[in-house]
């Protein structure tokens, strides 16, 4: 399970425009600013980000040192090598295991995104019987912790001969309710007007959602493709019940490699980075979208 | 499966509505499409039944069933006896206590913290604030595998903080070996993940408050304690009835993984939570009956929970609409 799977639909209502600029005004309306207190708070801020990441901050500057100085504790790792990197990328397949992985995030985002568009615009758009039936099936579903369903779940891909293979970790994610519920509240916000507009000139539904509303969803789309990419880059539980003794996706590959590696810390290390270099990537060019989607999406 | 959903004529006549798009038009133009939505709606509800509901509800037959999760072997049926079972093991008492450890401990790293974070750091704006923000997110967004691991060697015999006690006198327990330690060092990891999280959502929950209430109480001479209780508070209470109900219901969740990677429940399960203890059941000692009747009972119980919040939340949230 990922941590983006809860959110509560019903929250719908806190308004949240552009955050940053309310923050501005509101600060200087509020309290009148003291001295003091841009210190406090910005010794405050300043020690969460250590705490934050230092850990991070490790484990790269542990990975980077040259082997004979792993168990060194100075800040600064030096000289540089990059001999861990080598040692892990010698000793498991890593390369095709972050393509991999890469893969099977990607498809369960697009996937994720695709079944979410098309369950949204049904109920943004439309009235039908059993629209309210259907919907609390979406929103009931996060109230299943996936721990009990596993069992079931299991059988199902061992009967469908997909254990041990990337399809069966893909397969029960496909649709994820959490996308479908965030995307229902922006295809609300989609003006109907332009849905009924692009109607009278004779388009379909079908049409109309592709050449219409999709286009103008770009942002939305973006946010949750990104949300639940890192989701399923960082999913744990599944991949390792169902890939048990495989080294195709990177969880299960680096888990049995810290195992085996014990206490070669540059090496355990260096994996461990790697594990994370596309989402920390991800996040370093599209900061302010990857915040932004988590947060807003666990209010919203 | 999405071909199905292909509109069957895409070039219709213009003249069909009435032009204007009012009430009546709209109805007459949906009346005979009128299994178009259900067509949209299918791919997501079919996965949904088949990786949710459908197992949900074979969680529960298997519960009253004997059986070592093997093809071959046969499902015995043995009624509730599972369920007396699992009430008397003495690893589920534990494990049921050291969940509400979890989720106690947890709620001060997604919301205490987070609150009196967000309060003191609120006069620092601008680009140093989304500098900060952006450095504290980094921990939630870094894989399980990870997590454990660089904690693992922060915490080790010659890791960062023996290195740093050692300067002080003091020696470096193995943390993960002892019952004492363990939970908490397990606490500690999986609340650095969670406290940049609550503190951004916080913060968005303070953004989103109209200044105009503060002002206009600090006009009539209200001091700052008294804003805090009476107007903050709960114009931020949908955030916080938001971020317990997820302590709540994920607090497993979250810390399963790093339990199987360092300590595997124990030792002597003295980090083992409700979520460890069924997978323990179904994969290690192939006992899927006790783990579905477990599942069952937990499903009930935060069913329970949740509902009790999604009801406070009705009642307790003000919008400011």
């Amino acid at each position: 399970m990922s941590f983006v799977t809860v959110t509560t639909p019903a929250l719908a209502a806190a308004p949240r425009p552009s955050a940053a600029r309310r923050q501005g005004e509101e600060d200087v309306a509020v309290a009148s600013r003291s001295r003091v207190g841009t210190v406090v708070g910005r010794l405050v801020l300043v020690l969460l980000a250590v705490f934050s990441v230092f850990p991070v901050y490790w484990m790269f500057a542990t990975a980077l040192r040259a082997p004979e100085n792993a168990l060194d504790q100075t800040l600064l790792p030096w000289p540089l090598s990059l001999e861990n990197f080598a040692y892990v990328w010698d000793t498991i397949p890593i390369g095709s295991m972050l393509v991999n992985t890469f893969v099977m995030a990607l498809t369960l985002a697009t996937a994720q995104l695709l079944i979410a568009v098309l369950a949204a615009y049904g109920f943004a758009v439309w009235n039908f019987v059993g629209r309210k039936l259907l919907m609390f099936l979406f929103i009931g579903s996060w109230l299943v912790p996936f721990q009990v369903t596993m069992i079931p779940n299991y059988v199902l891909v061992s009967q469908m001969g997909l254990l041990g293979t990337i399809g069966g970790v893909v397969v029960p994610q496909l649709a994820g309710a959490f996308a479908v519920l965030l995307m229902v509240q922006h295809m609300r916000a989609f003006p109907r007007e332009l849905i009924e507009a692009a109607h009278l000139d004779g388009r379909s539904s079908w049409a109309t959602l592709w050449s219409v509303v999709v286009p103008n969803m770009r942002p939305a789309l973006a946010a949750l493709g990104i949300m639940a990419f890192i989701s399923a880059w960082n999913e744990y539980l599944w991949p390792t019940l169902i890939m048990r003794q495989s080294d195709a996706l990177l969880q299960v590959g680096v888990r049995s490699f810290l195992s085996a590696e014990g206490n070669n810390w540059g090496a355990t290390m260096a994996a461990a980075g790697l594990a994370c270099v596309p989402v920390l990537l991800i996040y370093i060019f599209l900061q302010r979208y990857v915040v932004d989607a988590f947060v807003r999406s666990g209010l919203k | 499966m999405f071909v199905t959903v292909t509109a069957p004529s895409p070039a219709r006549p213009v003249g069909e509505g009435a032009g204007a798009p009012t009430a009546p038009a709209r109805r007459r133009r949906l009346r005979p499409q009128s299994l178009q939505p259900y067509l949209y709606v299918l791919p997501g509800v079919l996965f949904l039944i088949l990786w949710t509901y459908s197992p949900l509800a074979q969680t529960f037959g298997l519960s009253f069933y004997d059986w070592n999760l093997l093809p071959t072997s046969p499902k015995t049926f043995v009624g509730t006896d599972n369920y007396a079972e699992v009430l008397a093991l003495p690893e589920l008492h534990t494990a049921l206590l050291n969940t509400v450890v979890y989720i106690a401990a947890f709620f001060m790293f997604s919301l205490v913290l987070p609150i009196a974070i967000a309060m003191m750091s609120r006069q620092v704006t601008g680009r140093a604030r989304t500098f900060y923000q952006a450095l504290i997110f980094v921990p939630f967004l870094i894989t399980p595998v990870a997590t454990s691991a660089v904690w693992r060697w922060l915490l080790a015999e010659q890791g960062a903080f023996a290195t740093v006690l050692a300067h002080f006198g003091v020696d470096m327990p193995n943390v993960f070996r002892d019952p004492n330690l363990a939970i908490w060092s397990i606490i500690v990891i999986v609340g650095w993940q969670m406290l940049g999280f609550g503190v951004l959502v916080v913060a968005a929950g303070f953004a989103g408050i109209a200044p105009e209430y503060a002002q206009a109480a600090s006009l009539d001479g209200a001091g700052s304690g008294r804003i805090f209780r009476r107007i903050t508070l709960p114009l931020l209470s949908p955030t916080l009835v938001f971020l317990s109900l997820m302590t709540i219901l994920l607090a497993a969740q979250w810390t399963y993984p790093i339990i199987d990677l360092l300590t595997q429940g124990g030792p002597t399960n003295s980090t083992t939570n409700i979520y460890y203890l069924l997978y323990q059941f179904g994969f290690q000692n192939f006992d899927v009956g006790i783990s579905s009747a477990a599942g069952v009972l937990f499903f009930v119980g935060f069913g329970v929970i949740a509902f009790i919040f999604l009801e406070l939340q009705e009642r307790l949230s003000f919008y400011d609409n």
